[in-house]
């Protein structure tokens, strides 16, 4: 996105082509959130609220630090706790920021009807476009992450776009910008990976947290969230991160052996009904034989 | 019990060589049912395809169509249950149906002569009809756990999965039968359409395609002779 | 901090007790992911409550409330017993040497020699050093003091010539009388007291001290604490403690190091710099007492003289302090501080007695006090025990608040339980004053890194709102008025103040800051440099101070902030060289623009530096200089053999492992004594379970309660979504955290039938407080000498004005309501974390 705004195609004055020019240097973005060094402060929350301009909406205390339950169409990014207690009985507060996953391949896109609703950047950005919802509510459906969030007031949803404003300009997405320990950080997906590759070994090296793990999940085709977790094999710990996230085989059948059966049979329907008009004409009603007798 | 009705009507009016077929009510009432799934047609077959999304600006728009759809959806259901209250009788589906059913090539092959003589619904269309009933109920359900989808919490969104797919599925069980009912009903059997919009359909037509029925209005007063 | 927030980041270990920087400082808070990150640095996390910042800890240990002397106390020994100790250190740069006065008594029985019973105080003579030089190898107790019971009119001072013993054997020197005072505090006492099982407790101490490990002094650990160590009847004794353990294992003065005390507001540091207690002048100038009759008696009694071995220096910085001081008052009354009237000292009040602020709410209850000005303060909030300080504002003849929302303190006429017929009857006038919010003023903040750092005005404050300085410039100059045409029995401090603003009813700010940095009152000539400060210009830094009045400061620590060549304090650079995050040219810090306090300790005695990675200053041979990547604070041409102690603030030259005279008003080394309201007697000497010197008030709202009514330990906080009493105001901070909670033990919640979200009753002998219970296994019920102990903690942020107490969504009472007005005898901090309730559902 942002490289699309600054690369340059023609240079006043040059000779010859523009250097770089026609050099495919699209990226793939990346938000990391080290869940390991997150100290639930909600820092992103507040931005996430205030660059996205959402009101204050009334909560109520739920025997948790947790803002909310889950996320809400106004309310993008939400700190998920969790009191875990390990097996040698020692107690874990795990907070880990929750919001749209961005994945590669984006279940809420498959699922969408509407033209132009979802639609997913080259950088990876997955992003609604309000005008364009018909709030149909698909997309929460095709969702294996409960991210998208249907508004009762605009009949329209709603879900993070990973400030795909800010991005566009050059920006870190709001959240980043406010996170104060260094927990989330945002670049390009390999470099992401590396970093938080290299903190998940240094967590198992150093920290003694042996399963530390990267979370980036295949099944969705990787996503453009990745997290660091001190126990990659029980991402459910967190907040309810699904171990194996997948579009729902109900979405994939419907959007699309199902479509295609569909259509085809549609077709052919039309298609033999035709034939069969030709074919034996119309259906027309017989003379009443004289030998009826009952004919009046 | 409508039947009777329509038979005593029918043989006051044979004069003129016609046959009450429909009720003025009835006539309405599938023009009710028609137009509400006309309309449930072109939004849900927007909603189903990209290829299709334009037919949403046919009726205002995709979010109009959202908003819209599921009230005609309601609204087609009591149009049906209307139906189910005014001819489960006439529907009943028997042996001789079945008979019917065996030989059902004929039919396609406008072998009229060469099939059993029908009541006042042929199997087809009783298939028809029952087809549509069950498939009312069905996407009454899961268009319900569609409409307000997000009230549905996350420990519930398998009800989501099932209803996405049953919804679809069932639809098109019902496109196909709607397609079936008009291509035959307005296009392929003279004198169908006609009935449903003045009610009425020549003694002929009775005698061709629902002898059983046109029997029983002739045949009635004659037996008590 | 003796350190600063960046330099966290240097650290292999950190030990957090007393605080929860994570949630209460989580910017700050990043140095420690940093160093976390970048260095695989450890972090113990000591805390009552398993909170956000143990959530990001390698070793989690849950303690008692207010058992962090017995806790610290026993790592001291741990590290003595496992030799984990930094011998070069302790001996050349800490009193471990020096030779204690024979009668000494350490506190077996929970009391040090030379208690009063009568008047609950120390005789501290016998809290001081034998003088006699090198006692190395000699038998014990052979010089005796003649002063030990000498003269008792004359405060004891110490002995220019210390008696000292570098093998450290000999019996009364401070090193063996530490060790045989903390020998008492094993593993297993420390489990009685603190609840911490043995394995857990020595697990903590062997990875705390692992950075002394066979004598290597590369490593470094920290020690990082907030109000959770301030707020009990022994807190100063228990940072005491962590300097103790910061000096045994050579951490103070070096990157990475300290002890580190987090801020609990942007600007706390200021205000402690700027006298915010009433016993000191601006610097930490101790306040004139009735003594003091005139300057030389108060200077003479303030200035410390040099007391170390001979062949060791000392600096001594605060023999400097008469410059100080008439610096001082120059800045203070101006033309009218003249020699000849001892530079207007009878000016200054005389700190009779103590002011400190429970002081000031039972003075107004008792009748004493008729009024109060409260700004940028929320005074029936931040108090213990609301209750009697409610009660005492309706006595109060007037009150006059400034602040920028309708606050409790100008409602407290408003209070749950004040009936509408009660109400008519409180005679108090309050007069209510908005004022400029932060981003609505300039000035400058000093924050706990000591940076001073200035801010602009964001925007132009609203409506009526008024900046504070305005306010007060309006008051001072109508009082000056008044006393011009009414006289009064003592105008002079008031007619002759300086008020040389350009606009004296809105004193520009950098006026006054320029005030405080100082200016030259006369040409003035440095004797080395020869460089020359004509009449006028702003002083470079407190180097240039003189006690003969031709030069003026507000505060001499400020001295170097906003010089001849701008102000410091508005500098910008990013510029790092040595990495160390020491950003000299980023604001400016006190004392004179050092990042890390006393770092020549950071080198061994020939000045090398002891981790060449992290080189602080260094000593420069062939210069002759002291060089570094951050200022040396140090005497900068003293070659390391002189062996100038590194403590230059301390008459000695060296830390104090043991802490003479009048330094500490309850004692020379720290002893677990047990808080005022506890489940339980103090193992170590039951009769005298508490710190002797802690006074009580004898209102009928100063209860306290006893284990057997009141057996739960109860704790105060504050929560990472809110600011203290305001953010209560702001839609944002309130949908972040709704409403007031009490957060429990699941097994506390089993036995009293209690589900999380229930309304529950806090009960203390002070008053009840009411809020719904967060059931958690962050708090865990306790084993405290064999009897199970359950501690609960609660935020302290909501009250009875804001967003969800306006709708009647909370039960609108403060959490101070509980807390008794109990304080620490040296810094007058009321015990807020740790005392006793009870609890019922509502």
């Amino acid at each position: 996105m942002s490289q699309a705004v600054t690369e340059i195609v023609r240079i006043s004055g040059h000779a010859g082509p523009a250097p770089g020019a026609g050099l495919n240097r699209e990226f793939h973005v990346c938000k990391l959130v080290d869940t390991t060094t997150c100290i639930g402060c909600k820092a992103c929350e507040v931005a996430c609220l205030e660059w996205n301009g959402y009101p204050f909406t009334e909560t109520t205390f739920d025997n948790t630090y947790q803002t909310m339950p889950e996320t809400a169409w106004n309310y993008w990014n939400l700190i998920k706790f969790n009191e875990h207690e390990r097996e040698d009985g020692s107690t874990m507060l795990l907070m880990r920021k929750d919001q749209c996953m961005h994945c590669e391949d984006p279940g809420c896109l498959a699922a969408c009807p509407a033209d132009g609703a979802i639609v997913q950047y080259a950088n990876g950005i997955v992003d609604f476009q309000e005008a364009h919802c018909i709030g149909c509510g698909y997309c929460i459906t095709g969702c294996p992450f409960n991210i998208p969030k249907f508004s009762p007031a605009a009949h329209k949803v709603f879900k993070c776009t990973l400030c795909s404003d800010r991005v566009t300009q050059g920006l870190e997405p709001a959240c980043i910008k406010a996170c104060p320990t260094g927990c989330l950080h945002f670049g390009t997906k390999p470099e992401m990976k590396e970093l938080a590759e290299t903190r998940a070994k240094q967590l198992r090296e150093h920290s003694g947290f042996a399963d530390a793990g990267v979370y980036d999940p295949p099944g969705v085709g990787g996503t453009h969230v990745i997290y660091v977790l001190h126990d990659a094999k029980n991402p459910e710990l967190y907040g309810g991160l699904p171990k194996d996230p997948h579009v729902p085989i109900s979405v994939r059948l419907w959007k699309g052996p199902l479509k295609w059966i569909g259509n085809l049979a549609l077709l052919g329907g039309l298609v033999g009904m035709a034939f069969h008009y030709m074919r034996y004409g119309p259906k027309k009603e017989q003379e009443i034989p004289a030998d009826d007798g009952r004919r009046p | 019990m409508r039947s009777n009705v329509a038979s005593r009507s029918a043989s006051a009016s044979h004069e003129d060589d016609m046959i009450l077929r429909y009720t003025l009510g009835e006539r309405l009432n599938h023009w009710f049912g028609a137009l509400t799934y006309a309309y449930l047609l072109i939004t849900g077959l927007a909603f189903w395809s990209p290829y299709f999304f334009w037919l949403a600006a046919l009726v205002g728009g995709g979010s109009t169509a959202r908003f819209w759809h599921p009230w005609f959806g309601l609204a087609f259901s009591a149009s049906l249950f209307w139906m189910f209250k005014d001819w489960r009788q006439d529907m009943r589906v028997d042996n001789s149906d079945r008979a019917w059913g065996r030989v059902i090539s004929n039919y396609i092959r406008n072998e009229d002569d060469k099939l059993p003589p029908t009541t006042r619904f042929n199997y087809g269309q009783k298939l028809f009809f029952w087809g549509m009933c069950y498939s009312v109920i069905l996407l009454l359900l899961s268009g319900v756990a569609l409409w307000y989808t997000e009230a549905l919490p996350w420990s519930l969104r398998y009800v989501r999965y099932t209803a996405i797919l049953i919804h679809a599925s069932v639809a098109f069980i019902t496109i196909g039968l709607f397609l079936i009912h008009v291509y035959m009903s307005a296009i392929l059997e003279k004198g169908s359409l006609a009935s449903m919009i003045h009610g009425k359909v020549t003694a002929a037509w009775a005698w061709t395609f629902h002898r059983i029925w046109y029997d029983d209005l002739r045949g009635a007063s004659r037996s008590k002779q | 901090m003796t350190n600063g927030w960046i330099d966290i980041k240097n650290t292999d270990m950190m030990l957090i007790m007393g605080g929860n920087p994570a949630e209460n400082h989580p910017c700050g808070f990043k140095w420690a992911m940093e160093a976390k990150r970048n260095r695989n640095a450890k972090l113990i996390s000591v805390d009552p409550r398993f909170t956000r910042t143990s959530a990001t800890a390698d070793l989690y240990v849950q303690i008692r409330a207010g058992t962090d002397i017995a806790f610290l106390g026993g790592l001291i020994r741990y590290a003595i017993e496992n030799d984990r100790i930094a011998k070069e250190y302790l001996v050349n740069y800490t009193n471990a040497a020096f030779i204690v006065k024979e009668g000494f008594k350490l506190p077996d029985d929970g009391l040090y020699s030379g208690f009063d019973s009568a008047t609950a105080t120390y005789d501290k003579s016998t809290w001081n050093y034998e003088q006699g030089g090198d006692m190395s190898g000699k038998a014990a107790g052979v010089a005796k003091s003649a002063a030990a019971h000498g003269g008792t009119s004359a405060p004891p001072s110490l002995p220019p010539n210390v008696a000292y013993d570098l093998t450290l054997q000999h019996p009364r020197c401070v090193f063996q009388l530490l060790k045989q005072q903390y020998s008492r505090y094993t593993p297993d006492v420390v489990e009685r007291i603190t609840g911490i099982p043995q394995a857990q407790f020595v697990k903590a101490a062997d990875l705390f001290t692992s950075v002394r490990k066979d004598g290597d002094m590369k490593k470094v650990a920290t020690i990082i604490y907030a109000v959770g160590w301030t707020q009990h009847t022994f807190g100063t004794q228990i940072i005491r403690t962590a300097a103790m353990i910061q000096l045994l294992l050579g951490n103070v003065g070096r990157a990475g190091g300290g002890v580190n005390a987090l801020r609990g507001h942007s600007n706390i540091q200021g205000a402690t710099d700027m006298a915010g207690l009433y016993d000191s002048l601006p610097g930490y100038l101790k306040a004139p007492i009735p003594t003091d009759t005139d300057l030389a008696t108060y200077l003479k009694r303030i200035t410390p003289a040099e007391s170390k071995p001979t062949p060791w220096g000392s600096m001594n910085y605060w023999s400097n302090t008469p410059k100080f001081v008439v610096s001082l008052l120059k800045a203070l009354y101006g033309d009218a501080a003249k020699k000849e009237n001892e530079f207007a000292f009878n000016y200054i009040p005389r700190a009779d007695r103590d002011y400190s602020w429970t002081h000031i709410w039972d003075d107004m209850y008792n009748g004493k006090v008729k009024g109060m000005f409260a700004f940028g303060m929320n005074g029936v909030m931040i108090g213990p025990d609301t209750n009697k300080n409610i009660n005492a504002l309706k006595k109060a003849d007037w009150l006059v608040v400034g602040e920028i929302y309708p606050d409790e303190t100008s409602e407290f006429w408003k209070a749950p339980g004040i009936t509408p017929d009660e109400q008519r009857t409180i005679n108090t006038t309050v007069y209510r004053l908005p004022c400029a919010g932060f981003a609505e003023k300039d000035g400058s903040m000093t924050n706990s890194a000591r940076w001073v750092t200035w801010k602009f005005a964001a925007v132009p404050p609203p409506g009526e709102a008024r900046l504070d300085q305005d306010i007060v410039a309006q008051i001072f100059l109508r009082v000056r008025d008044l006393y011009k045409k009414e006289g009064g029995k003592f105008p002079d401090p008031i007619l002759n103040l300086s008020w040389a603003y350009a606009d004296s009813i809105h004193p520009p700010l950098p006026q006054v800051a320029m005030e405080i940095n100082g200016k030259a009152l006369a040409d003035l000539t440095d004797p080395v440099t020869k460089q020359v400060i004509k009449a006028g210009q702003q002083l470079p830094g407190f180097a240039w101070l003189k006690d003969d009045g031709t030069t003026m400061c507000g505060n001499w620590i400020y001295s170097g902030m906003w010089t001849e060549a701008g102000a410091q304090i508005q500098r910008r650079g990013t510029e790092d060289p040595s990495g160390l995050g020491v950003y000299p040219n980023w604001a400016w810090s006190w004392p004179a623009n050092r990042r890390v306090l006393y770092n020549r300790a950071s080198c061994n005695l020939d000045g090398k530096p002891w981790d060449p990675e992290r080189k602080q200053v260094w000593w420069n041979e062939a210069a002759a200089k002291w060089a570094g990547n951050d200022v040396p604070d140090f005497k900068p041409d003293s070659n390391p053999k002189d062996h100038l102690g590194p403590f230059i603030m301390n008459p000695e030259g060296v830390g104090r492992l043991f802490a003479p005279i009048g330094v500490l008003a309850d004692g020379p080394f720290p002893e677990h004594y047990e808080p005022m309201e506890s489940p339980t007697k103090n193992i170590l000497h039951p009769e005298q379970s508490n710190n002797p010197l802690v006074k009580r008030f004898k209102t009928p709202f100063d209860k306290l309660g006893t284990p057997e009514e009141y057996s739960i330990v109860c704790t105060t906080y504050r929560l990472t979504e809110h600011y203290h009493y305001w953010t209560k105001n702001n839609p944002v901070n309130v949908q972040l955290i709704p409403e007031p909670f009490v957060e429990i033990p699941v097994e506390l919640a089993d036995e009293k039938g209690i589900r999380g979200t229930d309304k529950i009753k806090v009960i203390s002998a002070r008053g009840t407080y009411i809020a719904k219970a967060f059931v958690t296994r962050r708090l865990k019920p306790m084993m405290i000498d064999g009897k199970k102990v359950y501690q609960i903690g609660l935020p302290i942020h909501q009250g009875f004005r804001g967003i969800a107490e306006d709708e009647g969504r909370d039960a609108r009472t403060p959490a101070n309501l509980l807390t008794p007005s109990v304080t620490d005898p040296n810094a007058h901090t009321p015990e807020s974390k740790g005392f006793l309730v009870k609890i019922e559902k509502a």
